[in-house]
């Protein structure tokens, strides 16, 4: 399904009008012509789409400007790696691929539809009103604020649909930062408001504290930006008591299902309470997400954290279970040639269940899209294993945000709650 | 098999629906259902934190109860639950409150109403109702009158009526029935509970035939030669003569579990996971449904009674002995009968459905028997070759079994039927909920699926409107066959599958 666009041609207005604009747009006078305005949520965008724009500008890609992680320009940015002589292992969108564009010459223009484009995962739910800040390249680019309504396509046999507003604000870091006192109006707290950050998350750490102060619920995905920095602000977030939820977290979920069901039938349970060994690959040097899936782990076991240092290519952690044994934890980077679009994704997992009186067991589980040699190397001749296969997610960031809005979660996932803090522990 | 402990992996993967703030009022809050069943489920719904903190539970009836009271009943009916887990009870109780209503007299209708804003003040449950009718059926309609009258039905996203069973006596009444609810409020409002569908065996048989693509295509009349559904119980009539000699086994389980059963093992793969869509699928296969005997129905039914079983030591009363039962009584606690789907898929492939009380075995399954093959190449050591069975488990012991031949061990070419099984206690360790826990649930999500829609009621008491009105008109027509307490049933219900060749399937 592609996106879908708004319904009017969005409408160019001064800043300090867009709120009254919009105010007279669902007032009961007009509504008859749109049909009723959603009572559903708000949700505001971070959407600086540095590799899209930089790609767009030196020639490498065609436009428009969408912010939507498309084939062409996922493509554009795996070669760009190649280009650049950067590592394999880097990821198409990475922030040492917009800086090597950066530098390339070029002054290619085209058409900027960023938070024009309503991905129907997302207005399948039917939010009230999508603003989008969009920060362009041309730090200078004044402040362009645009307007428009849209309704979904209603759904077969449905009644009437309920409709929404984009609202655009466009334009260098300064001129954004002016047209900022335009929001709050605009995210009225009769409705619940969330704050995706669809950016690196230490690329401007002001502005995010400043759109995301409670009660506004945070998305970001800590597969962008520094890997402390980022555990840190989930960690922050949660011991704070402020909603945060996390797209890497969510990538999780085949992994902890999977895992969880190597673990269901009732004859395999005894092992948990026995594991001396957990070890997790990873692509490329992000280990987030294979941090938040050890903590996970070790939080559902009741393992206490001993120790943790950094090795190369990695971490080790000892762990202590319940029973004062101990358990140790390796995180390694593997190279891989072709890494996914999102960075540090889970390669693979081994856990390892000694028994005292009975016979050990080796779980693995290894990623769709690779191998786990390193995992299913040596020593365990002697064990039971169980060998799973672990399905690639191919949902798009917009799905994975509509699937936490839709969910009526507003509050963080008490399982991310309780693994962030000692993921960010683990990190040292 | 008992699981040993939870699985810690587990706990909390589940993305439950979340529901809302609101209050659930029942009326016949003095009765059996509430405190065997719909109290326990509430329990552990709270227990599974699926209740919002913003949640109570009004109990109504006609007994002068206060709240402590009816506290304390529920507390009683519940001991050995409550044992388990004393500190939650603490908390979820206080959630417990009784309000004396008869919803025959509008002025109590009109008191509840004020209660009822009492309590969305005291437990903040913003006017957000469930009303469960769990009262005598007589006073379904009445009862929906009542509270329409006194404005608590008026805001279709905040109020929700649940209907037990039996929905109507027949077409007719079901068809009235079905009116008054309707001029009550809006279809999306009533939820019309079959706790049958609230299994998870029941649900998985839609799982199993449409997450899977090699049983759809063999799912129909090229590979299937006959369908039986079996609800078979050990227990008598019990405490419920009553209404059991007035509704009989053919009104109590075959016009909506079995009927139920027969819909989601027939009808056709929806176009989408919605309610909507599956009720249309299941509403059409029921308009498909016949007997296989229109007009001589006693050629395709058979009924029986119970008779007095058991041993020496510990001897079992016949149906017509029991307490609050006629001595002379005619209603049937078995009923055994042979329907068609008279649609593409499943033209000419007999559904035989038995149901009864008092039988050898306390199990409820969905028997698919598949064609011969068309050559036998080799000797079967059981005599002749065994047809494939893919056996649907309801319960106990929930799960499935697919029969198949192999060859047996040893010099020769013999084949033999072996099982390959699959248990939901081995593969999952986890007890599953019983159905009034995930129907209460769904209904307090406005979440329709698993309820039965109003053509689907009236399609599966018009599917047995041949045989109501003969039991009505010439009941010896429809002989009520007596048979030993703990056995399967009287001889004639073999002899109606004997006369195409085939036999009930012993569990």
């Amino acid at each position: 399904m592609s996106p879908q666009l708004t319904l009017q041609t969005p409408l160019e207005l001064a800043p300090a009008e867009v709120p009254h604009y919009l105010e007279q747009l669902w007032s009961p006078e007009q509504q008859g012509s749109m049909g009723t305005g959603a009572n559903t949520f708000c949700l505001l965008i971070w959407q600086p789409a540095w590799a899209e724009q930089q790609l767009i500008r030196s020639g490498r890609l065609s436009g428009p400007i969408t912010g939507q992680q498309s084939a062409p320009l996922i493509a554009a940015g795996r070669q760009a790696v190649l280009d650049a002589d950067l590592p394999l292992s880097t990821t198409p969108l990475d922030g040492a691929v917009v800086k090597a564009v950066a530098d390339l010459e070029g002054q290619a223009n085209a058409e900027d539809l960023r938070g024009q484009y309503i991905d129907p995962a997302l207005s399948a739910l039917m939010p009230r009103r999508l603003i989008t800040l969009a920060p362009t390249i041309d730090a200078a680019q004044p402040l362009e604020t645009l307007v428009a309504a849209y309704c979904p396509l209603p759904e077969e046999g449905g009644g009437t649909a309920a409709c929404g507003d984009v609202v655009v604000l466009r334009g260098g870091h300064g001129a954004l930062h002016q047209g900022l006192s335009i929001l709050d109006p605009l995210l009225p707290e009769s409705m619940p408001a969330w704050v995706w950050w669809n950016g690196c998350i230490d690329e401007a750490p002001e502005l995010m504290q400043r759109l995301t102060s409670a009660p506004r619920r945070l998305i970001i995905d800590t597969a962008l930006g520094d890997p402390r920095q980022c555990l840190e602000l989930l960690r922050h977030r949660v011991e704070s008591g402020q909603a945060v939820n996390d797209l890497n977290w969510l990538r999780l979920r085949s992994w902890r299902e999977t895992l969880a069901m190597v673990f269901d039938p009732p004859q395999r349970r005894d092992a948990l309470s026995h594991i001396t060994r957990l070890d997790i690959d990873v692509e490329g040097h992000h280990p987030a997400q294979g941090l938040l899936l050890a903590a996970w782990i070790a939080d559902r076991l009741g393992w206490t954290l001993l120790s943790t240092a950094a090795v190369e290519n990695g971490t080790t952690a000892q762990f202590k279970r319940s029973d004062g044994t101990e358990v140790r934890f390796q995180l390694m980077a593997v190279p891989v040639a072709q890494p996914n679009v999102h960075a540090g994704q889970m390669v693979g997992l081994r856990l390892i269940a000694e028994p005292e009186n009975g016979q050990g067991v080796c779980v693995i589980l290894c990623a769709e899209s690779g191998g786990c040699m390193r995992l299913e190397g040596g020593g365990m001749a002697n064990l039971e294993l169980h060998e799973e296969v672990v399905p690639v997610q191919h949902d798009t960031p917009e799905m994975d945000v509509a699937r936490l809005l839709g969910g009526g979660h507003d509050s963080t996932n008490p399982l991310l709650a309780a693994a962030a803090p000692l993921a960010a522990r683990l990190l040292g | 098999m008992v699981a040993t402990m939870t699985n810690p992996l587990r706990v909390g993967l589940r993305q439950e629906r979340v529901i809302a703030p609101q209050c659930l009022v029942i009326f016949g809050a003095s009765g059996d259902l509430t405190h065997r069943k719909l109290v326990p489920a509430l329990f552990e719904l709270f227990k599974q934190r699926r209740l919002p903190s913003e949640f109570a539970l009004l109990g109504c009836a006609r007994r002068p109860w206060s709240d402590e009271e009816f506290r304390g009943k529920m507390a009683e009916a519940l001991a050995s639950t409550i044992e388990d887990d004393p500190q939650a009870w603490d908390q979820f109780v206080g959630k417990l409150f009784y309000e004396p209503v008869d919803l025959q007299q509008p002025d109590d209708v009109v008191r509840l109403g004020g209660r009822l804003e009492q309590i969305d003040q005291q437990c903040a449950t913003r006017g957000n109702r469930t009303f469960y009718l769990s009262v005598s059926p007589k006073f379904y309609g009445s009862g929906c009158r009542s509270l329409a009258d006194a404005g608590l039905l008026k805001d279709p996203k905040r109020s929700r009526v649940v209907i037990e069973k039996p929905f109507g006596r027949d077409y007719g009444s079901a068809q009235a029935l079905n009116r008054v609810v309707q001029a009550c409020g809006q279809e999306n409002q009533i939820f019309r509970i079959d706790h049958y569908l609230g299994k998870e065996t029941v649900q998985n048989i839609m799982v199993l035939r449409f997450a899977n693509t090699i049983f759809e295509p063999i799912w129909n009349r090229n590979y299937i030669s006959s369908v039986q559904i079996t609800a078979a119980e050990t227990v008598g009539v019990e405490e419920r003569a009553g209404y059991y000699e007035s509704a009989g086994a053919l009104r109590d389980m075959v016009q909506n579990h079995l009927t139920q059963m027969l819909a989601i093992t027939a009808m056709e793969p929806p176009g989408r996971f919605d309610p909507e869509a599956i009720r249309n699928e299941k509403a059409k296969v029921l308009q498909a449904a016949r007997l296989a005997d229109e007009l001589e129905p006693w050629n395709c039914c058979i009924r029986g009674q119970y008779g007095p079983g058991g041993s020496a030591e510990s001897p079992l009363a016949g149906y017509r002995h029991e307490p609050g039962v006629d001595p002379n009584s005619t209603t049937e606690t078995y009923v055994a009968m042979k329907l068609f789907i008279d649609n593409w898929r499943w033209q000419g492939v007999p559904f035989y459905v038995r149901t009864g009380k008092r039988l050898a075995k306390r199990t409820s399954e969905v028997v698919l028997t598949f064609r011969e093959a068309p050559v036998h190449l080799f000797d079967a050591a059981t005599g002749g070759p065994t047809a494939n069975q893919l056996i649907l488990r309801i319960q106990p012991d929930e799960g499935a079994e697919f029969r198949f031949e192999v060859k047996s061990p040893g010099s020769g070419m013999r084949s033999r039927p072996i099982d390959m099984e699959f248990s939901y206690d081995e593969s999952f360790g986890e007890p599953s909920d019983e159905g009034y826990v995930r129907l209460l649930a769904d209904a307090m999500l406005s979440d329709p699926t698993l309820f039965t829609r109003s053509d689907e009621v009236e399609a599966a008491w018009r599917l047995y409107t041949p045989l109501l009105e003969l039991i009505e008109d010439s009941p010896w027509q429809l002989p009520v066959h007596p048979y030993e307490s703990r056995t399967w049933g009287p001889a004639a219900a073999d002899a109606l599958l004997a006369k195409d060749g085939l036999l009930w399937r012993r569990p």
